[in-house]
């Protein structure tokens, strides 16, 4: 129970500074901090249920899609706002280091495998992402249907 | 929606439409003026790092809105717009080479607030590009504030969530503090490609990992390390490259991923340099 509660609290200030150094809305700082703390502890859930580095960062960044577009359509304000500072904790920096390291010291077959796993990991933040966003495009069209309201996303 | 022929030539420009000279004259200046108006929104999102169908969806708005404009059209790749605008029997296009800048989140916020505005109200154009070039101007979150927050909050805190300890936590709060000012500090100061500076940075944030727990104030270079890069890494650049591709902007979405590659390698050269060193002369703490 320490461990996730010391978790979140180091999420949400990392967050925030994410969202400082991207220049967030002022009104949107601690919202994003939020989202991003959400998208950790199911991250690390995740990884407690050892599921590997991948799906657990993918399970993260969808916690945080979802989390960024209710909190767009409750505040008024486009879903990146939330979404790009509560995603960049989840990035593998780590990934990268270890696989530099490994180069350096020139273990190859360690490179490789450390790397193509990094590389996977940011690919899957990128389509957790796009999932949710189209998962949010498909329900509010679905939405619209059934309320018979006219089209509001107007495509060219 | 059936095909819209962009221009029709009717042989004749002149004498088609029945408007008297001045009163073409103020259609032109209005056109003109549209354009010049939604490329600067579009400019100053994209340059704010938003994403390209984000800016395109702006644009096609902001024009629509415009009673006298019956046909747009606009492309937008990360380094430019190209944006055509049709009126009456003319039709002009403009292109816009930007230049990406800070990521903004602020300014991305505040333009798309400001298009739901336009099109609703009925501002007028003089009234929307003054705002938007007071839009353009605003200022960032000063120094001090980003690099404390940004940096030291960042770099402290995502050493914690690696694993590191409260040593750790000590120097790398000051490590990334230092690194995010003086980048921030070189940048206002010569205008240095942006790969060169994430390069010099990663190489200061290595050489000031191992000079601290050589001093015995940091436990463990790695996470030191690890907490500092946490600034710089292109975690904006990955999603928004994987956007465009999905979205169909396949060349919007290969140049911000060779972006985000290129940014990626020089973090990963720059601390490369610095721990090669650090084995090299074995300073010890590792």
């Amino acid at each position: 129970m320490y461990f996730y509660i010391s978790q979140a609290i180091y999420s949400l200030l990392s967050t925030f500074g994410f969202a400082v150094l991207f220049n967030g809305p002022k009104n949107c700082l601690l919202k994003a901090s939020v989202c991003g703390m959400m998208g950790w502890l199911a991250n690390i859930t995740a990884g407690k249920l050892m599921l590997s580095p991948t799906i657990s960062t993918f399970i993260g960044a969808m916690t945080v899609g979802i989390m960024g577009e209710i909190f767009a359509k409750l505040f008024k304000k486009p879903a990146t706002m939330f979404i790009i500072p509560g995603v960049i904790p989840l990035v593998p920096g780590a990934g990268m280091y270890y696989t530099m390291l490994s180069l350096i010291t020139g273990e190859f077959s360690e490179t490789a495998q450390l790397g193509s796993e990094t590389v996977f990991t940011a690919f899957s933040i990128a389509i957790a992402i796009i999932i949710s966003s189209s998962l949010n495009k498909a329900l509010l069209r679905l939405w619209e249907l059934k309320s018979g309201k006219k089209e509001i996303i107007t495509k060219r | 929606m059936p095909y819209r022929i962009p221009f029709q030539s009717t042989g004749d420009e002149d004498s088609e439409d029945n408007f008297s000279s001045a009163q073409k004259k103020a259609r032109k200046a209005k056109a003109r003026n549209t354009m010049n108006m939604a490329i600067l929104a579009g400019e100053i999102m994209l340059e704010s790092g938003a994403e390209t169908y984000r800016v395109e969806d702006t644009i096609i708005r902001l024009c629509k809105a415009i009673d006298i404009v019956n046909y747009v059209d606009v492309f937008v790749i990360p380094t430019g717009i190209f944006l055509t605008v049709g009126y009456d029997n003319n039709i002009n296009t403009v292109l816009k080479r930007t230049k990406p800048k800070s990521v903004d989140l602020n300014k991305i916020s505040l333009v798309n607030q400001f298009s739901r505005r336009f099109v609703t109200t009925n501002m007028t154009l003089d009234e929307a590009i003054d705002y938007l070039s007071k839009l353009r101007g605003l200022k960032p979150y000063s120094d001090f504030v980003k690099s404390v927050l940004g940096g030291g909050l960042v770099g402290g805190f995502s050493a914690l969530l690696f694993g590191g300890s409260f040593p750790d936590f000590v120097s790398a709060f000051f490590v990334s503090l230092i690194v995010v000012k003086s980048r921030e500090a070189v940048a206002r100061k010569i205008n240095i490609i942006s790969y060169v500076k994430d390069f010099l940075g990663s190489l200061v944030a290595g050489a000031l990992a191992i000079l601290f727990v050589s001093l015995g104030i940091g436990a463990s270079v790695d996470k030191i390390i690890i907490g500092s890069i946490m600034p710089m890494v292109p975690g904006l650049a990955i999603t928004n490259a994987t956007r465009d591709s999905i979205s169909g902007d396949f060349l919007a979405g290969v140049s911000r991923a060779s972006e985000a590659i290129l940014c990626a390698l020089s973090i990963a050269f720059g601390v490369g340099v610095a721990i090669k060193y650090y084995t090299y002369f074995n300073i010890g703490g590792m």
